[in-house]
């Protein structure tokens, strides 16, 4: 009886096992093939942003990254060559970036180029080789910049003797060269105009005749003085111009859409008692939102000198009634302190902020409220494009 | 000083109107070859120098960039320093971290002949001192001692004043490597 029982609670223990055991799953069939294929660029939305990059500690090596503001997906990336001038067409269609490549990759021959790329693709459609004359400084939107109209394209020389270019972005031919007199960069305007700023404080404005030859030119008025208060030359897209900011806070906005510039009355975005203490700066200083009148500055505790330290707060200005209407700490804990600015300009408009560290955040334009860090979005983000 | 400033303003602009860029430039690359030995402009902006205020981020600290600051930091008194009197508003890489001093180019790269000027205060003689910023060109970026100080660094607009611009842009190889800073002479009280 005994040795039946042991039998058994040997069949229940062997047997339960075996009754129990769970043969394994088959495995998953195998992987298809796969085809490597390119990817195609989703239609664009008004959340992405062209971050210009200016790679500062591989200057040779700087690009441009097609950043999606919603999805916080890097899209694809345009290259850049060394110091470039970036912008887009006025249709948003295409970017242009006027550059420098040397034969040997760090040295020899210098050739300068303006390169186009299609927006659709980012793929190269074509080429402008220009004299070894262009700008080799930070990117602002008047390095390089079409006409109105789009039937010209300017781009800005220093040798450091200042004058521009004028191109035909059509026929990709170069159609003169126009001295500026010690002027600076190219500020567009209507189908045929150019206007530099100039150490005086004005606006030298150059009127171009069918051809891209210039027909006539003029100097404004001053509207600033480079000894007590410079601007900035990082001017900021108005509706019917650009606003330039200068180190102590002032705004001078310009109305480009006549025959000759309009220089409406400075204000100011401190209070007397902010002036001096209180200071945008960085490498971009500002960007406005221009159907809600709303402007967006970086700034800082500073004195002089620190106009290109970044933005510990980021002060809402209206644009028509000059008040100011939120400050938005940079949390420090979060983020370096805020050197380039960008806004989108669509009806849920977001901010581009990128930092000291190279990281980019975004933000809700109406609210303020932080919503995405993207770390390290290249090396030095300095200047943000979009449509 | 500022009727100095003046009068070299006006006669710049006369002589504008007079030359040929070429020939200014053919004359100006004569002048400025010899930047390292000649003060260029004596020009005294002591005057106008201001203490930055008690707290602020600005003067003094090295900004902008990633990585910008290196881990062991040098004493301010050390030319591979940031703070370092002389770089009062230098952009870019310190030669001396890249195989040159605080006025000399490293091995195998060429000074520019062309170049920016500015006014910075030494405090070991309490004096002001006329610098030229020059850059080293014709290798790729040395990537290393990055700062940015901007003591009365104008815009572009008053290039001589600016360190924004490639000041290796007239060289034969025009790519930028480093920055020096140059004591042409003592500025005028």
């Amino acid at each position: 009886m005994r040795t039946a029982m042991f039998c058994a609670a040997l069949l229940c223990v062997f047997g339960g096992s075996v009754s129990s055991a769970v043969p394994p799953p088959p495995p998953p069939p195998p992987l298809s093939p796969e085809h490597l294929t390119v990817e195609a660029l989703p239609p664009s939305n008004p959340h992405w942003v062209y971050v210009v990059d200016e790679a500062f500690y591989n200057e040779t090596d700087a690009r441009v990254d097609l950043f999606d503001g919603d999805s916080y997906r890097r899209l694809g990336q345009i290259d850049a060559g060394f110091t470039p001038g970036v912008n887009l067409s006025p249709d948003g269609k295409t970017t242009v970036v006027a550059t420098t490549y040397f034969s040997r990759g760090g040295h020899g021959t210098r050739t300068d180029v303006v390169e186009f790329t299609d927006n659709t693709t980012l793929a190269l459609t074509g080429e402008i080789v220009l004299p070894p004359k262009r700008d080799n400084t930070l990117p602002t939107y008047f390095n390089l910049a079409y006409s109105a109209d789009s039937h010209f394209l300017y781009v800005s020389y220093v040798t450091p003797a200042s004058s521009f270019g004028v191109l035909d972005p059509a026929k990709k031919t170069v159609l003169g060269e126009i001295d500026t007199a010690g002027c600076v960069l190219v500020i567009p305007s209507g189908p045929n105009r150019v206007s530099s700023l100039c150490e005086s404080g004005r606006l030298l404005t150059v009127t171009l005749d069918a051809d891209g030859h210039e027909a006539s030119r003029a100097m404004s008025e001053p509207f600033f003085d480079a000894d007590v208060d410079p601007v900035f030359v990082q001017g900021v897209p108005t509706n019917d111009g650009y606003a330039f900011l200068s180190f102590l806070g002032e705004v001078h906005e310009v109305d480009f859409s006549g025959p000759q510039p309009v220089l409406r009355k400075p204000w100011s975005i401190v209070t007397a008692a902010e002036k001096g203490h209180w200071r945008p700066g960085g490498e971009t200083v500002a960007a406005l939102h221009r159907r809600l009148g709303r402007m967006y500055v970086p700034m800082h505790r500073g004195g002089e000198g620190t106009h290109k330290d970044g933005g510990s707060e980021i002060w809402v200005l209206d644009m028509k009634t000059h008040e100011r209407l939120a400050r938005w700490p940079v949390p420090a804990g979060k983020l370096a302190p805020v050197n380039a600015i960008q806004v989108s300009q669509d009806d849920a408009p977001i901010v581009f902020a990128a930092t000291e560290k190279s990281d980019v955040a975004v933000f809700d334009a109406l609210t303020g409220r932080l919503k995405h860090i993207e770390r390290r979005l290249g090396q030095s983000p300095w200047f943000f494009l979009n449509p | 000083m500022r009727s100095l400033d003046r009068l070299f303003e006006d006669s710049s602009r006369s002589l504008a109107q007079r030359t040929s860029r070429r020939s200014v430039l053919a004359a100006l690359g004569r002048m400025l070859m010899g930047a390292a030995l000649l003060p260029l402009l004596p020009i005294d902006r002591s005057s106008r120098a201001e203490a930055a205020e008690p707290g602020t981020a600005g003067a003094g600290t090295a900004s902008a960039g990633a990585a910008s600051k290196t881990p062991d930091k040098p004493a301010p008194d050390s030319p591979e320093s940031c703070e370092y009197w002389k770089y009062c508003a230098i952009d870019g890489f310190l030669c001396s971290c890249c195989g040159g001093s605080s006025h000399s180019c490293p091995p195998g790269t060429t000074p520019s002949p062309i170049t920016w000027i500015g006014t910075c205060h030494n405090p070991a003689d309490g004096r002001d001192y006329i610098v030229s910023y020059n850059d080293c060109c014709g290798k790729t970026s040395c990537g290393n001692c990055y700062c940015n100080r901007n003591e009365r660094e104008k815009p572009m607009y008053r290039l001589s004043r600016n360190n924004d611009v490639n000041w290796c842009m007239a060289n034969a190889d025009s790519n930028y490597h480093c920055s020096v800073s140059v004591i042409l002479g003592v500025a005028e009280q």
